[in-house]
């Protein structure tokens, strides 16, 4: 069956041991206001713009069938309510400057771009990695993709908000190696109010995983969760589970231009990058604690 | 009779070389000197008459021992002399005319500029070059080097020439005068070999001049200088005749053999001078300090001689007759390369799947450091690939060493000198063009007939109509690598390489006279895969989709695409080599098999050993690119074209391992080296260099041939473009050499900007 894919990043690094193929799944239930792929919020195809690259021919207003683009001064303006992701505008600009944001692939057709680079991957203890959005929220499609995986013999990790139905995740767990599960904040109220996830399932989800399968992931924020009180809590918390390794990932705003090629503003402008050093501190206290830290 | 600009450039050279240590005065002496010489003797033998204008030359051209120099051997090189390759003076006996002519500005008698004319004159009709030029070089067909106008150049010389320095580190001069004369006596009429005692006397006169030489430095140098100089001295006088004995003693008579060889590419070091350094380092004639200080006194003396494309030392790999004292060698001369960062030598690493970690880890170390070497070549791939395509045995196949840009030769064994170049790009968009060049008009179709775009119904009909151009050229193109040789050989004798390559001294013959073991050649193609990205482009919208017409997209190449931005979108999206795509790839390893099979099988027919395609770079992807029209991958007229076996700057959007695994889809047998560049950010290399090195472990594991590695930083080449005076030492490989950044023309840097650099986003 088809998956809802927005990219295939060959030689990943960071998703996971090793060099991996990380096939990134349209679609998320969380609206992190700093997320760096704002695209794959909500299902469905959306429709970007890279305005540098746009001649102004007007082109892809004529061949709008949903009359979702009109022009202006030679400029298209987009009623994205009205897209209907049909890629028709995408095809008749020109410049490059359209395309949409996921196509629809085979999962047979997914793996035959993933086993190109099966050496490398055993070469150096990496696979495969699905991420997102949220891959469980395609969870009949992931799972057909994860059992050709192992049917190569291939190590499989799939990153997840863990704000997922629970059957999704538990009818995928044996073909999975490793769990790069996020959990963002230790407050089930703040977590809410900043994502709108639900934080007793993401917890409940992570109760029904073997805890040497999972890394638990934080991607550390400005006036979120950066915090030593705060990260000290979900450390306690990922031992409470178990869990022996955690990842930071420091703020980036790497993801801010697309925000501009959706037509949106950037939610998350206060907030300033943080480097590896800013989290030297905390990853010290996480592992006097007796985590493993990356 | 054919037309050519005799004042034209003959070489890439971005390097600088050092002004001359005579006065112009003194230049223009010797230069007579030589010009009478060569007149006087030209009813002598060709060897006869080398001999006599060597004397002329040597030792009067030695340069002076500079103070930091731990070894002698420096030269200079005037617009006339005598040589084997162009990135030096010139072939055989040379005038490079428009250095003659620029000499000539410069000085400021009229009667001298007048003696000046004399010179040019005579040599019009004797330099070896310009004689092979007007007999082989046609009117729109074949060009001189490097007159871009033309499909395909072609020129004399006897570049890459690796000599047999083991041979004569074992013999000595002495021992090398022995054997020569044995064989002298058993065929007393033999005036090569009597020339070539001639040329060893000529080495004794050197090494007696620098002795000389250092001797009268003594008196003004300080304590330890004076240690320096005597030694030098030492070494000088024992090896005049005998073998050596030490490290110093080996290095001394290695160099300057090979200087007055003309020779620029110094073959396995590691090998033939390891021994030495373990002896000396065990006996405590060296600490290992002072073996690092002369292995870069070597690596400073080779930088400046500035041939650009050459100066190859090679170390590693299989085949070398002292492995474990040749590793010592190669863990000092890697600490060299790194602390040095020269673009010259071009460090060369042979290595195989037995290559111990360590040196795997010092390379690494010295290419995260930016010094852009060493470049590195799989023994696992290359030996038994050498073996098919040259036609030897696997242990004569060890003994391979890349020369120049990348070309293989054989080790004291071979020739392999690219005299020959061909643009198949060019030659596609001729074919496109009903024979005619879209860049000047001109009819270059070789006599093929061209079919008609609209009346070929198949992408096969197509591809076929093409193939027969090409091959025509290559018809042409073993034709004059031939007729290259021929003409040196009945010139030149090339007595002091002669005398370290195989069999001449056995045979008594000189190399091109039927001495050398293996007469090789290779033939450098440019454009490979702009022109399969095209082929592809035209099998997918005109064949398979029928969404464009042959001739609407030959009108569109016309028109440089002007009015036709959506059919040059529509090739721009097809797929393209580098992304490790079936497609595309299939349709450039068909383009490669013509092309390296059809140079090949012809090379056999002809007589040579072998004669293979190099698919290397220097800058002449860029430079052929400016001469060259609009193409069906969507490459606008006058763009550069791809560098080597890599993609187009910017092609490749899926990643390192999609790009290495294009690059390995060839069979290497069909060539005689491959250029594989690839670029990392210094965060991405060093950061993860576990990662990068399992990366290129597995390419090579794969059938990986050979990587050539850069190191620079986003926005590095942007800012130093800019700000040139900022970024004095940044280093980057531009595909077949390294080169200083900022000393290259804008032309070559906008194409080097336009390679993908992987790197990671972080914060």
């Amino acid at each position: 069956m088809k998956l809802s894919v927005m990219e295939i990043q060959r030689f990943a690094l960071h998703d996971g041991p090793g060099i991996r193929t990380t096939v990134f799944l349209q679609g998320c239930p969380l609206r992190c206001p700093w997320c760096a792929n704002p695209e794959s919020q909500a299902g469905g195809k959306k429709l970007m713009y890279l305005q540098k690259r746009c001649i102004g021919c007007g082109r892809c207003a004529a061949v709008c069938p949903s009359g979702c683009i009109t022009t202006e001064d030679g400029r298209p303006i987009f009623n994205r309510s009205l897209c209907i992701g049909c890629g028709k505008c995408v095809e008749a600009c020109p410049a490059g400057a359209l395309r949409l944001s996921s196509r629809d692939m085979e999962t047979s057709e997914i793996l035959s771009v993933l086993l190109r680079d099966r050496s490398y991957y055993r070469n150096t203890g990496g696979g495969i990695t699905v991420s997102g959005g949220e891959p469980f929220l395609q969870g009949r499609g992931l799972k057909e993709l994860l059992a050709l995986c192992k049917a190569e013999g291939l190590h499989t990790a799939v990153e997840t908000t863990g704000n997922t139905p629970t059957e999704n995740i538990q009818a995928c767990e044996p073909l999975i190696d490793l769990f790069l599960f996020d959990v963002k904040h230790p407050d089930p109220v703040r977590f809410k109010e900043v994502t709108g996830g639900d934080h007793a399932l993401v917890l409940h989800n992570l109760t029904l995983l073997p805890p040497q399968k999972v890394v638990l992931r934080v991607p550390v924020i400005p006036g979120f969760n950066f915090d030593e009180q705060v990260l000290g809590d979900l450390f306690r918390l990922a031992l409470s589970y178990g869990i022996r390794r955690v990842d930071l990932l420091p703020y980036h705003t790497l993801g801010r231009g697309k925000y501009e090629q959706l037509g949106r503003a950037y939610p998350y402008d206060e907030a300033k990058p943080l480097s590896r050093k800013d989290l030297e501190s905390a990853k010290a206290m996480g592992e006097a604690l007796g985590l493993v830290m990356g | 009779m054919v037309k050519f600009d005799l004042d034209g450039v003959q070489n890439v050279e971005v390097s600088r070389k050092l002004p001359c240590e005579k006065t112009p005065a003194e230049q223009l002496e010797i230069m007579e000197r030589y010009t009478a010489t060569h007149r006087e003797s030209l009813g002598l033998s060709r060897e006869q008459r080398e001999l006599n204008c060597l004397q002329v030359l040597y030792p009067t051209l030695l340069r002076k021992i500079e103070p930091d120099d731990l070894f002698a051997g420096r030269m200079d090189v005037l617009p006339i002399g005598f040589g084997c390759v162009t990135s030096l003076g010139g072939v055989g006996h040379f005038c490079v005319f428009n250095k003659l002519r620029a000499f000539q500005k410069e000085l400021t008698d009229p009667a001298d500029r007048v003696r000046v004319d004399a010179l040019y004159d005579y040599w019009t009709q004797h330099d070896l070059k310009t004689l092979y030029c007007r007999e082989q070089l046609t009117e729109t067909t074949i060009g001189r080097f490097i007159d871009t106008e033309y499909p395909m150049i072609a020129t004399a010389r006897l570049s890459g020439m690796m000599l047999d320095y083991q041979k004569l580190l074992d013999l000595g001069i002495g021992g090398l005068r022995l054997e020569i004369e044995t064989r002298l006596a058993q065929d007393p009429d033999n005036s090569f070999l009597r020339c070539c005692l001639g040329g060893l006397d000529l080495f004794v006169r050197c090494a007696d001049a620098y002795i000389r030489m250092a001797q009268d430095q003594l008196s003004t140098a300080g304590e330890s200088r004076r240690a320096e100089l005597s030694r030098i001295i030492q070494s000088l006088s024992r090896i005049t005749s005998d073998k050596p004995g030490t490290f110093h003693q080996a290095l001394q008579l290695f160099w300057l053999y090979a200087l007055l060889s003309g020779v620029i590419n110094y073959g396995r070091l590691d090998d033939y001078l390891g021994p030495y350094l373990v002896h000396d380092l065990q006996t405590g004639e060296l600490t290992q300090d002072q073996a690092f200080d002369l292995v870069k006194s070597l690596w400073t003396m080779i930088e400046n001689r500035r041939t650009t494309v050459n100066g190859r030392i090679i170390v590693g790999g299989q085949g070398r007759k002292h492995p474990a004292e040749a590793d010592e060698f190669v863990h000092i001369a890697l600490k060299v390369a790194k602390s040095c960062r020269y673009v010259e030598p071009q460090f060369t690493l042979r290595f195989d799947s037995t290559t111990p970690e360590d040196i795997w880890d010092e390379a690494m170390d010295a290419l995260g450091a930016g010094a852009t070497y060493p470049t590195l070549y799989n023994d696992d791939v290359n030996v038994p690939a050498v073996a098919y395509g040259m036609r030897v045995d696997l242990e004569t196949a060890k003994q391979y060493v890349p020369f120049g840009c990348t070309e293989f030769v054989i080790q004291g064994q071979s020739t392999g000198t690219p005299n020959i170049c061909i643009n198949l790009l060019k030659l596609l968009t001729i074919y496109m063009n009903s024979g005619i060049d879209p860049m000047d008009g001109k009819r270059k179709d070789a006599g093929v007939p061209i079919p008609v775009l609209d009346e070929i119904g198949t992408y096969e009909e197509f591809f076929a109509g093409y193939a027969r151009l090409v091959d025509a050229y290559l018809d042409m193109a073993v034709d004059r690598q031939m007729a290259s040789f021929r003409m040196m050989n009945e010139h030149v004798s090339f007595l002091m390489m002669s005398m370290l390559t195989d069999d001449c001294i056995a045979r008594g013959r000189a190399i091109l006279d039927g001495g050398v073991r293996y007469l090789g050649a290779t033939n450098e193609t440019y454009g490979n895969i702009n022109t399969s990205d095209s082929l592809y482009a035209i099998k997918k919208l005109v064949f398979e989709d029928k969404r464009y017409t042959l001739s609407q997209i030959g009108e569109a190449m016309l028109a440089n695409f002007q009015g036709y931005e959506e059919l040059r979108k529509a090739c721009l999206q097809c797929d393209k080599y580098g992304n490790d795509l079936d497609t595309c790839d299939t349709v450039a390893n068909e383009l490669y098999e013509l092309v390296a099979k059809g140079t090949r099988e012809r090379g056999i027919a002809a007589g040579m050993q072998y004669f293979l395609i190099v698919i290397s770079n220097n800058q002449l992807n860029t430079e052929w690119g400016l001469r060259t029209g609009a193409s069906p991958d969507g490459r606008l007229r006058g763009m550069y074209m791809n560098p080597a076996n890599n993609p187009q700057g910017g092609a490749n959007q899926n990643g390192p391992t999609a790009m290495l695994n294009s690059l390995r889809k060839f069979d290497p047998r069909y060539h005689a080296g491959s250029v594989q560049n690839i670029k990392f950010t210094p965060a991405l290399f060093n950061e993860n260099r576990e990662m990068v090195k399992g990366l290129m472990k597995t390419y090579f594991a794969d059938g990986g041939c050979h990587l050539m590695v850069t190191i620079v930083d986003k926005g590095e080449l942007e800012d130093a473009m800019e700000h040139p005076e900022n970024h004095q030492d940044l280093i980057v490989r531009v595909s077949g050499f390294s080169a200083v950044f900022v000393h290259l023309d804008r032309s070559i840097q906008e194409e080097l900007l336009s390679r993908v650099l992987y790197g990671e986003e972080s914060a």
